[in-house]
């Protein structure tokens, strides 16, 4: 077994990825518009984004299995599709995660899993130790007789993952693996695909619209909407510096307020809820030069409940408390119905009581509205 | 013309084609002609749409091919509309209509107890009702001829069949025989469209208050597309069926468009011009279903095998429903299957079967003697039977490829226009009666530009073959496309994408999935050919007959009980075929590959 594992840690060569200009069109629908994205080898980097934005067409378009309208793909620094040229899906070095588990059902575990051997361990043993010891690795060495109708939807993809790291490529693909489990099993193979491919040493493109699982599994997390990557970036950095209020509201927002810049101050900007009173308080943006109507996103990390009598803060009502294990969530009415939501705290303030809020600057993410808010 | 068993490939099924290259260099994409579509509408014009055509042409225009000095008339619609050829026509659209609907019905509480109840011996009634589509019309109308008629089978047993044997030869007649040849078809549609509906649904419909019949009327909808598939493939067999039209039809003087449409041609002069009206009509009656069928199907997707799928949950009958239900299900396949084989296996053992005499009953071996080894002028089954064995060879491993090509482009190519001018090709080519291609096969490869230029295949058994493997593969393919239909892509993809070449992912995962289908439609194919008998009538080359054709002329020439022992060797054999066909892919097909039940669900 250690000998395998060590095979397989000091075989791969993860592969680097380059989208250029990548577009592709169904009929009159664009699913990808001209898309550039350059991936390092060895980095773990997931496409996120809602159902439609294109991710799933990306993916199939660099697995090989849908051909881009324009554009080039290269892996590992070659070439894989372009003007010219289209390699087929078995010649890319590519291994996938399909969100079907696409098993195939006439064969056994051990049989699918040692599919992507081929030709390349002739010596049965070694096929069997290799498989096996995968097999392990993902926690079903004891289902390996067994046919996919058999076993549980965890159980299958994780089949589905042994037959993706058998087949030590330096690239892995993930098609949102995890959709079709339960939370538990969710989590649980979550810390496996992590484990696991990070282990291995491939390169992984990780497609899911779980903006948890996205930070929770990213070196670098790409946002998509309407066949474009909006941003690409850390998790640290989509999540402190949101590109643009979709990125912002996909990555996880208490609530969205509408607000006034008033000023700037030591790098923060002053702001007013718009139809309300109170103070002003401070908010970030990567927007420069902001006055007037804006839209303050809020960060529910970056909110603090305090009771009534607390002085700082704005005031506002408690509409709901949900009890979380760690903690309290609240959902918060700041005035005019304007709603904060997943709150947290670790004490319960009780339904229909006074509270203040408190929001840290870093969290409070104001973006210049429609109407002439940029000078 | 042929079978249709699985529901047809339907829209919104994923589609991936353009990866299947190596390292293409990509030209001007768009109307690009794919050379593989060119080869096979190629194919299918030689096959199937310039004989068809040539041979319908006729019915507005006798000239073109020398039948009447018109260039354009409609005096030989007129014609066709009035008497006899009337008669044929209203009598074909409105048994079809009564047969299908029955059928249906019937095999969709069938297929219900078989595959979603704890009914008793459901493998059985399953292999029964494939022996029931395995057995040619023909055959089944002569078994129960054999039994019925005056001194036959049961008056020697001492039965007065006098009642029902006149109301045997008639249209009630007629009906049950085509009905019990249609409920196969109608079967297999539905138990695959049951076998893929989850509990789900119905536990939906029960948990939400619904009782037993207000469930099944709220499930019941989610296999409306199976059941207009069901009813549009039985309408169709029945209008094209020949044989109980050449046998229960003719001596029964119940004119059926088929037999109307053979008399134009055969008797003397042939009126190809009226035969080609009653042949438009044939084709076009299975217009109004197969549209129907369209729209109810658009926009939905059959595309459900893959490693998740899971078996339809049964209902569990308490043991007095059980019997009942079992013994109800008896009671169907005896007298659709028992009544005529035992009809036509016990007279095959009558001493002077159907001839006047007071005497007890006799039984006699001189029938299979004669079959054997024949001494009267005639021949013996011997040789038609080894001819018809190597055409059911070549036709149905022929037709096989072709039909894995044709139900393979039409689920990639699903929602695209040519999937759509495919799929409605094939379900109207099935509507195609036998007689029409065989005489369409007539005029066109007799045509001199054909047989001075080309090849000259007329009277010769190439000529048989291709009309036979023509008049196969749209029921085969369509039979095909369902099951291939249900294979989810990504398995394909996943295969492709881990390393496999598009011959290994193929292999290895799709032929798999799709390997019992491809032995059944061989031998549905293998055995329809050996006792079809409308294009074998008319394209049989002389002195090269096959064996349906020496069948049928011993019983023309009143040698009832001879035809009679022929068609049950004939039958004994093909169930022999079958059998060891059976038995060689269980012996040798991988454990996977068996798992895979009949609609590529796991088993």
């Amino acid at each position: 077994m250690e000998w395998d594992s060590v095979m397989m840690l000091n075989a791969i060569e993860a592969s680097s990825v380059s989208f250029r200009d990548v577009r592709k069109q169904f009929a009159n629908k664009v699913a990808i518009a001209g898309l550039s994205l350059d991936v390092e080898p060895g980095t773990f980097v997931v496409l996120l984004g809602p159902s439609g934005s294109g991710k799933t067409t990306l993916l199939r378009c660099l697995a090989g299995i849908e051909r881009p309208t324009s554009g080039s793909i290269a892996i590992a620094g070659r070439e894989v599709v372009g003007p010219r040229t289209m390699v087929a899906p078995e010649k890319r070095g590519v291994a996938m995660v399909f969100q079907d588990y696409s098993l195939w059902p006439h064969l056994s575990v051990r049989r699918n899993v040692e599919f992507p051997l081929g030709q390349s361990i002739r010596s049965k043993v070694d096929r069997k130790r290799k498989v096996d010891d995968l097999l392990e690795r993902v926690g079903i060495s004891a289902l390996a007789d067994n046919y996919p109708n058999q076993l549980s939807g965890g159980e299958q993809q994780r089949v589905a993952l042994a037959r993706a790291l058998a087949a030590e490529v330096g690239l892995i693909l993930f098609d949102e693996p995890l959709s079709n489990l339960d939370a538990d099993r969710r989590e649980q193979l979550r810390v496996e695909i992590a484990t696991l491919t990070r282990e291995a040493g491939s390169t992984a493109i990780y497609i899911t619209h779980d903006q948890s699982e996205a930070f929770a599994l990213a070196d670098r997390i790409g946002v998509m909407n309407h066949g474009e990557l909006i941003q690409c970036d850390t998790p640290e950095t989509i999540y402190r510096r949101p590109v643009s209020p979709f990125v912002a509201r996909f990555t996880g927002v208490a609530g969205e307020l509408a607000v006034r810049v008033v000023g700037e101050s030591e790098g923060f900007y002053e702001v007013v809820l718009e139809h309300g009173d109170g103070p002003s308080f401070r908010a970030t943006s990567i927007e420069r030069g902001l006055i007037g109507p804006a839209r303050l996103m809020v960060r529910a990390s970056g909110v603090e409940l305090a009771p009534a009598h607390v002085v700082t803060g704005h005031p506002g009502l408690i509409l709901d408390v949900a009890f979380t294990g760690r903690g309290y969530e609240h959902v918060v009415e700041l005035g005019d119905g304007k709603l904060l939501r997943k709150v947290f705290s670790s004490t319960r303030f009780e339904r229909d009581g006074a509270v203040r809020v408190c929001i840290d600057p870093q969290a409070s993410l104001v973006f210049g509205s429609a109407k002439g808010a940029i000078k | 013309m042929s079978m249709v068993l699985a529901p047809p490939p339907l829209e919104g099924s994923p589609a991936s084609s353009d990866f299947e290259h190596d390292v293409a260099i990509v030209r001007g994409r768009r109307w690009r002609i794919n050379p593989g579509s060119l080869i096979l509408w190629t194919l299918l014009t030689l096959l199937i749409i310039a004989p068809v055509m040539c041979f319908l042409i006729l019915a507005v225009s006798p000239h073109v091919f020398q039948q009447g000095p018109e260039w354009f008339t409609l005096k030989y619609v007129r014609e066709a509309f009035g008497g006899a050829t009337r008669a044929g026509i209203v009598n074909s659209l409105w048994v079809s209509a009564v047969v299908a609907t029955t059928a249906v019905a019937l095999a969709t509480m069938i297929a219900w107890l078989v595959i979603r109840t704890n009914v008793f011996g459901r493998r059985v009634w399953t292999v029964l009702t494939w022996l029931l589509l395995l057995v040619p019309t023909w055959m089944m109308t002569l078994g129960w001829g054999d039994l019925l008629q005056p001194f036959g089978v049961a008056s020697a047993l001492g039965v007065n069949t006098h009642y029902i044997f006149g109301e045997f030869f008639g249209p009630m007649g007629i009906v049950v025989v085509l009905t019990t040849a249609a409920l196969p078809f109608a079967f297999f549609i539905v138990s695959a469209a049951l076998q893929l509906m989850g509990p789900e649904l119905e536990d939906a419909a029960r948990v939400h208050g619904a009782n037993r019949w207000l469930t099944l009327k709220t499930v019941l909808p989610v296999i409306a597309p199976a059941l207009l598939g069901a009813f549009t493939v039985s309408f169709a067999e029945t209008m094209s069926d020949f044989g109980v039209a050449f046998t229960l039809g003719y001596h029964s003087h119940f004119p059926l468009a088929t037999f109307t449409l053979f008399s134009a041609i055969s008797n003397f002069p042939a009126n190809f011009s009226v035969a080609a009206v009653i042949a438009v009509v044939l084709i076009l009656s299975t217009v109004p279903p197969i549209l129907l069928q369209s729209r109810v199907m658009r926009k939905r997707s059959f595309a459900v095998l893959s490693g998740r799928t899971r078996v339809a949950r049964r209902r569990e009958f308490r043991t007095v429903a059980r019997v009942a239900a079992s013994a109800g299900l008896a009671t169907i396949y005896l007298v659709a299957l028992g009544v005529p084989v035992f009809g036509a296996v016990a007279g095959s053992f009558v001493r002077d079967l159907g001839i006047y005499s007071t005497g007890p009953i006799k039984l006699t071996l001189a029938y299979y003697r004669q079959v054997l080894h024949p001494d009267i002028v005639g021949q013996g089954l011997g040789a038609p039977l080894l001819l018809s064995n190597q055409m059911g060879l070549i036709v149905a491993t022929l037709t096989g490829v072709v039909a894995l090509v044709l139900a393979r482009r039409l689920v990639v190519n699903a929602g695209g226009w040519s999937q759509r001018v495919t799929d409605i090709f094939l379900m109207g080519s099935i509507a195609v009666p036998g007689v029409v291609l065989g005489v369409g096969y007539i005029f066109f490869y007799n045509q001199p530009f054909i047989t001075n230029h080309f090849i000259n295949l007329y009277k010769t058994l190439p000529l048989l073959i291709l009309a036979l493997v023509a008049s196969s593969l749209p029921g085969q393919t369509r039979f095909m496309a369902g099951p291939v239909s249900q294979i989810q892509p990504s398995l394909v993809e996943a295969a492709r994408v881990h390393g496999a070449s598009r011959l290994r992912a193929w292999r290895t995962t799709n032929l798999p999935l799709v390997s019992r289908v491809l032995l059944w439609g061989w031998l549905v194919t293998f055995t329809k050919v050996i006792a079809e008998l409308a294009v074998a009538q008319i394209l049989y080359p002389p002195s090269q007959e096959p064996v349906s054709v020496t069948i049928q002329a011993y019983l023309a020439n009143n040698l009832l009980g001879d035809g009679t022992a022929m068609t049950v060797v004939t039958l004994a054999e093909m169930l022999a075929v079958i059998g060891v066909a059976l038995l060689t892919y269980r012996l040798l097909a991988p454990k996977g590959w068996r798992r895979i039940g009949w609609s590529g669900i796991q088993s």
